[in-house]
């Protein structure tokens, strides 16, 4: 059973009355547990895709089937409760809030998504913190952390919920590539260990390399669907 | 443990300089609102209890008539015998004293010059337990009640150069059946200077005791009014007091009206209306200006903020969520200026209550200005009451709630993809 199914999905950015097609005739389907990298030059529609996927856009055409509920229909405050829900979000540029501490940051997404005591939330968030590789960073401010170790905590942030589904938008871009390493083998090491599912947009080769399934875009257009071992 | 709540607080102190200047408009900006509106409170209590005790004490009893022509001073409109007037007073409850009074025009002549003054013809006994002329003596004593003295106020003895023991010759209209009035003059000794703090009475009034006046006056048993003095002074009970007064007066056929001293200082209390509207300009103002600096503030957070509210969007944090965090975030801010206000007004508006505030350095001329439209001088007191710094505090934190609404609206609003984008 597939968790993301993109049929037919397109999108149409309009711009001084002039239509940009950004993706066009997507079709796609993610099971469960892949690991899979969208990669592609810039402006090939890989961050649009991401955006769909990850609820915060919706396509100009095409169903998208999330865990078998169709997303076209939902509203806003219904998107927002898939995000806080299913969806996990790694970014470029890290994005912590800056006056919180690491274990606070990483708290923040089970405040959203509620239904858990403080004190259960503090201690899951500093187990994962740990798995992470941060353990003794659970009360540095992002200010105080290199950008790798940001960029844990962000992994840490984006799993501590226990999504479905993880999305990365470049999430190497900004660290040199021995760090960019180490995130990635961490990102690998967590897909194998919780079966959760990432998708991540690259243009950078050695990040395809660590992929097991790499979609190639151009145009808009699906160019190379490879999987790989 | 975190909460939204500790999150916009935390927040609140994410730039401390610009927090710091917020919380300076805001708290400046009440504490002012508190000093002033504290002062004005205080000048109108003081003055009314200036009004009360040196003037009109709760009310008085006129023959019909007086109140229309009471600044000429007629002799002739006048109460014949006080005397059962004041038996059914003492029949009333809730009044403390009542005093006959005559008020007439009398020139105080010194050497070659005469001054107009408002001579004061009282009851020596009964006058200490309405007005406070006797404790405010500041030199020589009180009133003889058989002998030829008078008391002037400290501002006429340093005018005209009098001091204790002085003889001045005091000229006054007598009271005459027919209309045709003659002059007498009595020759009287200055027994002592009092200071009232009420500038009418300090600059004017010459007290002198009734049977001396009478001599001069030819009046026997008649006075021009019965000053009542009341248990309380509060409002609803002195005007209670005022109809049952005239109640009395007029189930007795006596040809008598009773007047509060709302009805005789009504110029004062014009003044205070007037005042109160430019007081409710001064609050606008304080809280436009406080108002201001919270929407700046909160705006360029929103602004500087942009891709973190893109963040929070896509982790699942609602619109009605971000509104939340923003608004906390300006009630803090609110709220902790608010504090500061209420902290730095109350203090302010303390020392002025204890110690007042001296407008004699200020000069002459303001304190002749101020005298014009206050019957206070020298020193204001402010009144600062918990009621004033409550609603000053609730006010400021509402004002930050309405003022963080519109940034907070405009983060929620963001659209996440543009906003993670923004840099």
């Amino acid at each position: 059973m597939s968790l993301v199914k993109l049929k037919n999905i397109s999108k149409i950015y309009r711009n001084n009355g002039l239509n940009f097609p950004a993706l066009d005739g997507i079709s796609l389907d993610v099971q469960k547990g892949e690991f899979l990298s969208i990669a592609g030059p810039s402006g090939s529609g890989k961050t649009t895709i991401l955006n769909i996927v990850g609820c915060l856009d919706t396509p100009s055409g095409g169903t998208f089937h999330l865990d078998n509920n169709d997303v076209g229909s939902k509203n806003s405050s219904q998107l927002a409760d898939i995000r806080r829900h299913y969806i996990g979000f790694i970014f470029q540029t890290f994005n912590l809030i800056p006056i919180l501490s690491a274990i606070e940051n990483v708290e923040f997404p089970l405040i959203l998504k509620g239904g858990i005591s403080p004190r259960e939330r503090r201690k899951v968030a500093a187990e994962i913190l740990a798995e992470v590789g941060l353990g003794d960073f659970l009360h540095r401010k992002p200010s105080e952390m290199s950008g790798g170790q940001q960029q844990r905590v962000a992994i840490a942030r984006a799993l501590v919920k226990k999504p479905q589904l993880i999305l990365a938008d470049e999430p190497t871009a900004n660290l040199d590539s021995k760090t960019g390493r180490e995130i990635l083998d961490l990102m690998t090491a967590m897909n194998k260990k919780t079966n959760t599912t990432f998708i991540f947009s690259t243009h950078d080769k050695m990040v395809m390399e660590y992929a097991r399934r790499i979609i190639m875009l151009r145009d808009g257009k699906i160019e190379s669907d490879e999987k790989r071992g | 443990m975190l909460t939204l709540a500790k999150l916009a607080f935390r927040n609140v102190f994410r730039f401390k300089r610009r927090t710091f200047i917020t919380l300076s408009a805001v708290s400046i900006g009440l504490a002012l609102l508190i000093i002033s509106i504290s002062l004005l409170n205080g000048i109108d209590k003081q003055s009314i209890s200036n009004i009360i005790n040196c003037q009109t004490s709760h009310i008085k009893i006129f023959k019909k008539g007086y109140f229309d022509k009471k600044d000429e001073l007629p002799l002739n409109i006048r109460i014949e015998d006080p005397t059962p007037v004041h038996e059914k007073l003492a029949g009333l409850k809730g009044i403390r004293a009542s005093e006959n009074r005559i008020l007439f025009g009398a020139g105080l002549i010194k050497d070659m010059d005469e001054l107009p003054c408002l001579g004061v013809a009282i009851d020596v006994e009964k006058d200490p337990e309405i007005f406070n002329i006797k404790e405010s003596l500041v030199q020589g004593q009180w009133l003889d009640p058989k002998k030829s003295q008078m008391l002037v106020g400290k501002d006429l003895a340093k005018d005209i150069g009098l001091t204790v023991g002085d003889r001045v010759t005091v000229r006054m209209v007598t009271s005459s059946e027919d209309e045709d009035f003659s002059w007498n003059a009595l020759d009287l000794e200055i027994s002592g200077i009092f200071d009232s703090g009420n500038p009418g009475v300090d600059s004017q009034r010459l007290f002198i005791p009734m049977a001396i006046a009478r001599e001069g006056l030819s009046m026997e048993k008649a006075v021009t009014e019965i000053v009542v003095r009341l248990e309380s002074g509060d409002e609803k009970f002195v005007d209670r007091m005022k109809k049952e007064i005239g109640q009395i007066l007029v189930s007795e056929g006596e040809d008598l009206e009773a007047f509060s001293w709302k009805d005789l200082a009504g110029t004062f209390l014009l003044i205070s209306k007037m005042k109160s509207k430019n007081s409710a300009m001064i609050i606008m103002i304080m809280l436009f200006i406080a108002s201001m600096g919270i929407i700046n503030t909160m705006l360029m957070a929103v602004m500087e903020r942009t891709r973190e509210i893109g963040m929070l969007a896509a982790m699942g944090m609602k619109k009605k969520e971000i509104t939340r965090l923003f608004v906390l975030e300006g009630s803090f801010i609110g709220a902790i200026g608010a504090f500061l206000g209420c902290f730095l007004g109350g203090m302010a508006g303390w020392y002025l209550e204890t110690k007042g505030w001296s407008i004699k350095a200020m000069g002459e001329s303001l304190q002749d200005l101020t005298s014009a439209f206050y019957p206070v001088k020298e020193v204001f007191y402010a009144d600062i009451t918990f009621e004033l710094l409550l609603m000053t505090f609730l006010f400021g934190i509402a004002i930050a709630v309405l003022a963080a609404l519109y940034p907070a609206r405009k983060a929620a609003k963001m659209n996440p993809i543009r906003a993670l984008r923004h840099i």
